[in-house]
């Protein structure tokens, strides 16, 4: 069998490469793979299990779609230049403090969702117009927004890497705030203090000129409106968990976004802005359901399972000294899927040696939000550059993470192999 | 046509065959319904929602089997299908349905404890739709199901799942997941639904102790096991310790006190009853396996676990033989009567104890000897799950 799954393997690897050479699309060439991957290990076009794994990030691809369409009703309001504006004016000669709100402001939505792309999606664009407005380089304010956004997917109380893990290994997700919330804090404010002490602050009289007029009769209470649904309805199934049914995090998106349009001091063709937020979010919903395909088929043909094998086989040592590596890049391959074929079999291979399982699955939590920004997904990545509306390079925001990037991967490995001395972070 | 067209309608070809293709199976497994004959054993039957109106009409409804002995003493309740990817569960519940005798006391079974979560399959695991066991009269076929309830019954999901009544945060999917939903509220989700309605069945009938049955990854600490909470501890222990001298090995594992919503946990801290949840080792459910396959769920031979238990990353013993469906649903029966025995032992004023073909008998004869044949059965013997 290793043999048969491997050729499964190196012909998948193969389409990939093939269609890429033929300048396929990313989405369409791990389809290609996925589909060389069922018809290799003679499944035919496996209808039924094509289907099923599209939906597999179906909830993701809600929130995305909701979360941004609300994001583009609140710019094209003017609310976002509103706000920048008041923050700006309001902060711009207290550097320190501003940049920690920026942080919290960053942390937050992920936090409370698990979902570092909805910090990208409604508050990185705001996030990114201050941090121009502070000096800062282009690459910079992608690279900020987009680790602020991984360590806020990582931070307590919702993490789904962690969730996925405990749900698959029985073990009760408990004990997670503190090794989540304080390497989160304190790479937080490494990462902030890196890149915002660097620019030279424009004066503000040259700063609000390049910045757009928001619209007569835009007030704060309009802008805040929306937010403070928002916030209600994350907030509220948390405090009073039994008092309603569940309604979904689209569904508060969608509300406030509609209550953000009818707020509006201009007129919003709300058909128009809703086809643009589709064409805008069509590459990365596609990447959403071609991986769930392409790990439906690999779970199907045997070549998820090998590669599961592959990672736990090895010795304590070399696991330790490939997690750096092999974790990100499942994060950029698989997205959360990545959890569920390592994650679970390691937390269990580690568990075995006495390691203690809540500090490790915190450190590899660290370890896979870098890999959002790694191809083919590039899941974060990707709508930093979107949202931040950066137009260099992309490889070069990446590479200008690598300060940070090494400081976090350090702290995650770290917490790994030393996860049963920080047991006493387990209450 | 430009190359962008013909594109376009090559995906719209893929997409509709997905819908109405995938759509067709799934809808295939969505209104399967297996065939089980009631035993002469089977006093009675009943629904869930009989003891929870709320579930009337819904998917989380199923039915009840009530063996009474009709002689005096406690009642056990035992539960298949919790989590129907761990078909054994199933199996077993079924046997017990159609072979088991009651000796003394009562027996109530559920073969389809989330009845929602076995019209499903779990997007990404690639499981088969069914499992057919070979029979003398024809096949036995079983729905491979889902860990969770099927989406279609209860969906969206929370951001995060926050139990009830401990407020404990748990996986967000774990709301639809039946093993996290206990002691259950009433007028909750469907999942918990589910979990108050069976609190509620087991203070209406009384019932001394349940057997909750599962499968459960080799890779896996908790397997190959009874997790019992403080209150069944002598219990579990005896019952293991004479099945490992005479039959096959079993240990016991403690229920955690701060892991909540699971029915090791809950049952023993809402009611009078005795919670066991039985885990025996189901190959299938492992990551690093081959492709998932009905002979995998059937025989539980699989290479890469073979050279995982050659590097000792395994929690139980594992070999060329697999771990086969017969071992399985053998061990839950025999499990189940051996901690019968020793509740009695323990409780004579509350004896219960009953006879049904096991482990040995399963792996001497196979399973199919113990189905019977709904086309042979007696008129009103024939129920469809």
């Amino acid at each position: 069998m290793f043999t048969h799954v491997a050729i499964l393997l190196a012909a998948m690897a193969a389409a990939f490469a093939l269609a890429k050479l033929a300048k396929l699309s990313t989405e369409l060439s791990i389809l290609a793979m996925a589909l060389v991957g069922a018809l290799a290990a003679g499944q035919g076009i496996p209808l039924r299990h094509l289907a099923e794994g599209s939906v597999a990030y179906l909830d993701i691809c809600l929130i995305f779609v909701t979360a941004t369409l609300f994001m583009n009703v609140v710019k094209e309001a003017g609310g976002i230049d509103y706000l920048v504006r008041k923050v700006f004016i309001r902060f711009h000669k207290r550097r320190a403090v501003l940049l920690v709100i920026l942080m919290l402001l960053m942390l937050i939505p992920g936090a409370l969702t698990g979902a570092g792309s909805v910090s990208v999606l409604v508050v990185g664009g705001t996030v990114a117009l201050v941090l121009r407005g502070l000096g800062l380089k282009d690459e910079h304010v992608a690279a900020m927004v987009f680790l602020l956004a991984g360590l806020s997917a990582v931070a307590p109380p919702v993490n789904i890497w962690a969730m996925i893990t405990t749900a698959g290994t029985a073990i009760p997700y408990v004990g997670f705030e503190l090794p989540l919330g304080i390497p989160v804090l304190a790479l937080g404010l490494f990462v902030t203090f890196y890149y915002g002490m660097r620019g030279e602050a424009r004066d503000l009289g040259s700063v609000l000129a390049t910045m757009p007029e928001p619209p007569a009769g835009m007030r704060a209470w309009r802008v805040g409106a929306p937010f403070l649904l928002l916030a209600a309805f994350i907030a509220v199934p948390r405090i009073w968990p039994f008092a309603l049914p569940t309604l979904g995090l689209p569904i508060g998106f969608a509300a406030s976004g509609f209550l953000a349009w009818a707020l509006s001091p201009r007129k919003i063709d709300i058909l128009r802005l809703s086809r643009e937020t589709m064409d805008q979010l069509l590459p990365l919903l596609g990447t959403c359901i071609i991986v769930g395909i392409l790990l439906q088929v690999m779970t199907l043909n045997g070549v998820r399972g090998l590669l599961s094998l592959s990672i736990i086989s090895l010795p304590t040592v070399a696991i330790f000294l490939l997690l750096p590596v092999a974790m990100p890049l499942s994060e950029g391959i698989l997205t959360f899927g990545g959890a569920a074929v390592f994650g679970i079999p390691l937390i269990w291979t580690l568990n075995s040696i006495g390691l203690n399982p809540v500090p490790a699955l915190s450190g590899l939590s660290l370890l896979w939000m870098l890999g959002d920004a790694l191809p083919p997904t590039a899941l974060i990545g990707r709508l930093t550059v979107q949202s931040t509306g950066y137009a260099g390079r992309y490889w070069s925001f990446v590479k200008s993470c690598w300060l940070p990037w090494l400081v976090i991967t350090l702290t995650g490995t770290l917490m790994v192999v030393f996860s049963k001395q920080l047991g006493a972070l387990v209450l | 046509m430009t190359r962008l067209i013909f594109a376009k309608i090559l995906a719209a070809c893929l997409f509709l065959a997905c819908l109405v293709g995938g759509g067709l199976e799934m809808r295939g497994l969505r209104t399967y319904k297996e065939s089980l004959v009631k035993g002469p054993g089977v006093t009675g039957t009943g629904r869930l929602s009989d003891y929870l109106p709320a579930l009337k009409g819904s998917w989380g409804d199923t039915n009840l089997y009530f063996l009474d002995s009709g002689k005096p003493g406690g009642t056990a309740l035992i539960l298949g299908g919790t989590h129907p990817n761990e078909p054994s569960s199933i199996v077993a519940a079924f046997v017990l349905v159609e072979q088991a005798l009651p000796e003394a006391g009562k027996l109530i079974v559920i073969p389809h404890y989330n009845r929602s979560g076995s019209t499903a399959t779990q997007p990404m695991g690639a499981y088969p739709q069914f499992i057919s066991i070979k029979t003398g009269w024809g096949e036995q076929k079983f729905r491979m199901g889902d860990r969770l309830a099927n989406p279609l019954d209860q969906w969206p999901d929370p951001e995060v799942y926050v139990h009830y009544p401990s407020r404990q945060m748990l996986s967000n999917v774990d709301m639809r997941n039946v093993n996290r939903t206990w002691p259950g509220r009433a007028d909750g989700a469907l999942a918990e639904r589910i979990g108050a309605a069976a609190m509620e069945l087991i203070r209406r009938e009384k019932v001394d102790f349940v057997v909750d049955t599962h499968g459960a990854e080799l890779l896996y600490p908790v397997t190959n096991c009874i997790v019992a909470p403080d209150q069944g501890a002598s219990i579990a222990q005896l019952a293991a310790l004479d099945l490992t001298a005479t039959e096959f090995e079993v240990h016991v594992e403690p229920s955690p006190a701060k892991f909540r919503g699971v029915s090791h946990r809950e049952i023993a801290d809402h009611s009078e009853a005795v919670p066991f949840l039985l885990e025996s080792p189901d190959p299938f459910l492992d990551q690093p396996t081959g492709p998932k396959t009905e002979a995998l769920e059937l025989d539980g031979k699989d290479e890469f676990l073979l050279a995982a238990a050659r590097r000792g990353l395994l929690f139980t013993d594992y070999d060329e033989k697999g771990k086969s469906m017969e071992e399985r649903a053998g061990r839950h029966i025999s499990v189940s009567r051996q901690l019968a025995a020793q509740w009695s032992l323990f409780n004579p004023e509350r004896i219960v104890a009953f006879s049904c073909p096991g482990y040995a008998e399963f792996v001497a004869n196979g399973l199919g000897p113990y189905f019977r044949d709904p086309a042979a059965a007696p008129e009103g013997s024939v129920v469809l799950e």
